[in-house]
């Protein structure tokens, strides 16, 4: 005869089948997915216009720094600086639509002021406003070399630009973290509903009657959702690769997610044993997760940071020594609700 | 006339004692266990934080020493790696990565970066990680002139962009600078002050840049560089160029989180108490007592609504004290109809559901479409009218005391409310005995909530009709994702995704009368019902049409999906009325064509959709074309 848990786990995956509820939850993680894409696409083009291709603003430059500033503004690549005699002139093209933005300059004790103007109410202010900042940042650099005589420290002179859109980092420290989290927290959330369920519905009773006992059946739950995890995580990671994305030591991720997953399924049992109504226990579940991850993250060696450093390739030993530990609060958990379940007293369920 | 207020009264009073019932009961649920549970989870979540607060660790990085840098203790360049974040410090005797493992080397002042798309990303956080140093180090300087040589004002300026209602400049409120306020005060602010009054006037006065030069002079503050960011809700307008940061309201993200993660605790336990209902028959108790399935919904609801008003309120007197805003009765009131929509959904959700397993994805699935739908457009709050479709947008303004007109409220939220009011008549439809306590795949139980909203032919019309702000929902996600695709690749499959989504919308209700055996199944009564559901579609599609003149023709893609509903530029009387009829023949034409499928079955209604949707978007392909 088989291992009841293994039947048990069997019966607990084809019940998600069958209810295609598996399906909801890869298509929710898609759109999330795509959805975070949306959000950072959007903003890098944003903050980042030059890697939106032969996007140019065009600033009007007025006053007395004039030509300072067109020399500084003929250098950048995706501003042009064009000359005009007077704020007035500035302001009528800025009007007409001629200029994307105005700086109108004044040396004032020393200093250059500068007060520039920006549209309002355009999705391009902030392409604007970034690339005046970059421009005025160069500036800057330029004033500060001509008073450099006046200064005790020598600024430290810039590494050269790179050519690199901010969806890199992105990538590594916000959507492969996602991607391979979101997994886990749904594991837990099915565990929590296949137990209260099964008081709620007083099946438990049925099954008490089988020959298994109740740690096996607990076992067979937690097998079923806590191998959930890892195997999305796999797709996630094939579909990543797919996309063009490299990710790195994956069999060390996918180790990382299977003793999350082992311990959020196992903290979501034992939440669902001590507290059998629904209600309460995915309430309990939820701020758990919450505190749990909550918490991590405000450590250094956070998990999202260590599935970053995994996925991008940089591992140190510090990585291995919290995978190392991470999998043994897993473990230490699993055992943990396993002891707790031979104390449930089984009449009382 | 007497007995009506008497009926009236004794239905409120019934309704509060389903209420008061519903409340007691779920209290009566959290025994002392759960209680210590409670308390000693958060006792021990206590702990971690106040661990990691002990240890030292100030906020959250995920991307700490994601990159390395080989750089000698000797080098000036050794201090800014240690300082930044993302940057690991390794000896520079690893060598670059193909052979070793750095992704930059520092050496005798060159640069050596490893050709590899993580060098050139490493590369440029370490120019930022540079140039920060840098700041930091001259904000010591004695001389702060010759240190930071330039100073900036920054304004927004609203020129004419021809939007009816919001054309007014958003204030871009300086208030959180501290330091800088004394030199910049009189002209940074005004320009958005002056709202909706004009670039004419806004500009006219003082002629905004030139005034700031002369009345600032022999103080000028010690730029803020330390903390580079603005303050909570607009860029920073004032200091050094590195100070200058543009309009990101990083505020609605925190906004969205802080007020959405409260309602998914929310809408987890409502769901729970509604599918408890259908749960082993318990709510056949209440369905056979002296009450209406309107007034037991109400009831039940009730308490879970006066919960995320209470959680809304704390949240915007807590928003209003910590974020230095002045959050008040606007924001309750815009965040309100976010609430119901998610109680709707999962009131829906939960009288689909077949198990608990299954409303935990209904829930999860509601709470992410509803939170990025609320939260996209919030990005754009400073920028943009399309922001406006998200009510988290009335919530910043009002925080940034901008004013919020009834319009404007009326634009934001009215998707909310009616959306919420047709998912809680869909659910009411199917809170019967047939329906509550049999397992039937959702699908099905949806067909079955449509099908009880048919009284006649005509509630084909209306049906569609009230569908129309779940298009318009489901259309602008899809302009959100697909946004991200080129333009080439987004416009096709944006056409025949709405074209899709409107020919689904139009068709479904039909498909569930035929299914449901409510009309005859022939070729004439496919095509009444589906001219009638198209026209009601076209009449509400032209009630979006007003909405927009408010405002949103501002995205290129957005205005693809408005050219489809015949909302063109200036055009002549002819051409107009061509337009305005033209739509109408499409929906009546291809809703009949997928009415035709819908005698049949399944497949054939499938195929019938297929149909009518490419012939839909080659309708708006032709009109995007010809238009845009």
């Amino acid at each position: 005869m088989s291992d009841p848990r293994l039947t048990i786990a069997k019966r607990e995956l084809s019940v998600l089948r069958k209810e295609k509820t598996i399906v909801l939850a890869l298509l929710i993680q898609l759109f999330i997915a795509a959805f975070s894409s949306f959000l950072v696409v959007g903003l890098v083009s944003l903050y980042d216009p030059t890697s939106v291709d032969g996007y140019t603003v065009d600033v009007a430059v007025t006053g007395d720094a004039q030509d300072d500033l067109l020399a500084v503004t003929n250098d950048q690549r995706s501003i042009r600086g064009l000359a005009y005699p007077s704020t007035d002139a500035a302001m009528d093209a800025f009007e007409q639509r001629r200029v994307d933005a105005v700086l109108d300059t004044a040396v004032v004790d020393d200093r250059v002021r500068v007060a520039a103007v920006a549209p309002d109410s355009n999705i391009r202010t902030t392409l604007v406003v970034v690339q005046l900042r970059d421009a005025l940042r160069a500036f800057e650099r330029a004033e500060r070399a001509d008073r450099a005589a006046s200064l005790d420290t020598t600024p430290l002179e810039l590494p050269p630009e790179a050519t690199t859109s901010p969806y890199f980092g992105f990538t590594y420290t916000v959507l492969i973290p996602l991607l391979l989290f979101l997994p886990v927290f749904i594991s837990g959330s099915i565990a929590v509903d296949s137990i209260t369920e099964e008081f709620d519905r007083g099946t438990l009773e049925l099954l008490r009657v089988a020959p298994v006992s109740l740690v096996d059946i607990v076992d067979g739950k937690l097998a079923a959702a806590a191998v959930l995890a890892p195997a999305q995580a796999a797709l996630w990671i094939l579909l990543l690769r797919f996309n063009g994305t490299q990710v790195h030591n994956v069999a060390l991720l996918l180790l990382l997610v299977a003793s999350f997953s082992l311990l959020v399924v196992s903290v979501a049992i034992g939440i669902a044993l001590a507290t059998p109504d629904r209600r309460s226990a995915q309430l309990m579940y939820s701020l758990a997760v919450l505190l749990l991850f909550g918490g991590t993250a405000l450590l250094p060696w956070n998990p999202a940071n260590a599935i970053a450093r995994l996925a991008i390739d940089s591992v140190g030993t510090d990585v291995l020594g919290v995978v190392v530990v991470y999998t043994v609060v897993a473990v230490v958990g699993y055992v943990g609700v396993r002891k707790l379940t031979h104390h449930v007293d089984e009449t009382s369920l | 006339m007497s007995g009506r207020p008497n009926g009236r009264q004794r239905r409120w009073r019934q309704i509060l004692r389903i209420a008061r019932w519903e409340v007691t009961r779920s209290a009566g649920t959290i025994d002392r266990r759960t209680a210590i549970i409670g308390l000693v989870a958060l006792l021990l979540s206590g702990a971690v934080f106040g661990a990691t607060a002990a240890a030292g660790v100030s906020g959250i990085a995920l991307d700490r020493d994601i990159y390395r840098v080989g750089v000698a203790p000797d080098s000036p360049y050794y201090e800014p790696v240690v300082q930044s974040a993302a940057l690991s410090v390794r000896p520079p005797s690893e060598g670059l990565t193909p052979g070793g493992s750095l992704d930059i080397l520092v050496r005798d002042g060159q640069f050596a970066v490893a050709d590899t798309q993580k060098g050139e990303a490493a590369l440029a956080e370490f120019r930022g990680a540079v140039e920060s140093y840098n700041d930091r180090r001259l904000s010591r300087e004695k001389n702060q002139s010759a240190a930071f040589p330039v100073f900036v004002d920054l304004q927004y300026v609203a020129r004419d962009e021809g939007f009816g209602g919001s054309g007014g400049a958003v204030s871009v409120d300086d208030g959180t600078s501290s330091g800088t306020t004394g030199g910049t005060g009189s002209s940074g602010a005004d320009a958005g002050s002056s709202g909706g009054s004009g670039p004419g006037e806004t500009t006219g006065g003082d002629r905004g840049p030139s005034a700031t030069g002369g009345d600032a002079n022999s103080d000028l503050p010690v730029p803020d560089v330390a903390t580079g960011g603005g303050g909570l809700f607009g860029g920073q307008t004032s200091g050094s160029p590195a100070a200058i940061s543009p309009p990101f309201p990083f505020g609605s993200l925190l906004l969205a989180f802080v007020f959405l993660v409260p309602m998914n605790f929310v809408i987890q336990a409502y769901g729970s108490t509604i599918l408890n209902e259908r749960i082993n028959r318990r709510g056949e108790l209440l369905l056979v007592a002296p009450v209406g399935p309107g007034d037991i919904v109400a009831g039940k609801t009730l308490p879970y609504v006066a919960a995320m008003v209470l959680v809304t309120t704390a949240i915007t007197v807590a928003v209003s004290v910590f974020g230095g805003g002045t959050a008040g009765v606007v924001t309750v009131l815009s965040v309100f109809p976010v609430a119901l929509l998610f109680l709707a959904a999962t009131f829906v959700g939960a009288m689909f559901a077949r198990s608990f397993k299954e409303l935990t994805f209904v829930t999860v699935a509601v709470s992410v479409f509803l939170t990025s739908y609320v939260f996209v457009p919030a990005i754009f709050t400073n920028i943009t009218p399309i922001a406006l479709i998200s009510p988290l947008t009335l919530v910043v303004r009002d925080l940034q005391s901008s004013g919020v007109s009834l319009l404007q409220y009326g634009f934001s939220t009215g998707p909310f409310y009616l959306g919420a009011s047709v998912l809680f008549l869909l659910g009411l439809g199917v809170y019967r005995e047939e329906d509550m306590f049999t397992q039937r795949p959702v699908p099905l139980k949806f067909l079955d909530a449509l099908d009880s909203q048919i009284r006649s032919k005509w509630s084909m019309a209306t049906l569609s009709a009230l569908f129309i702000p779940f298009v318009f929902i489901a259309e602008l996600l899809a302009v959100a994702i697909l946004f991200a695709l080129p333009i080439a690749v987004s416009t096709p499959l944006l056409l025949v995704t709405i074209a899709g989504v409107e020919e689904v919308a139009k068709s479904l209700h039909v498909y569930a009368g035929f299914k449901h055996a409510r009309f005859p199944r022939t070729l004439r009564s496919a095509l009444v019902l589906g001219t009638l559901s198209g026209f009601g579609f076209f009449v509400g599609e032209k009630l979006l049409a007003v909405v927009q003149l408010i405002g949103f023709g501002d995205l290129e893609l957005g205005q693809q999906l408005l050219a489809s509903a015949g909302v063109g530029t200036d055009v002549d009387p002819l051409v107009a009325l061509g337009l305005l009829l033209a739509p109408l023949a499409l929906h009546t034409v291809t809703t009949s064509i997928s009415a035709v499928g819908a005698t049949r079955d399944r497949w054939s209604y499938a195929a019938t959709v297929g149909v009518a949707t490419l012939l839909h978007a080659a309708y708006n392909l032709t009109v995007v074309t010809s238009l845009v």
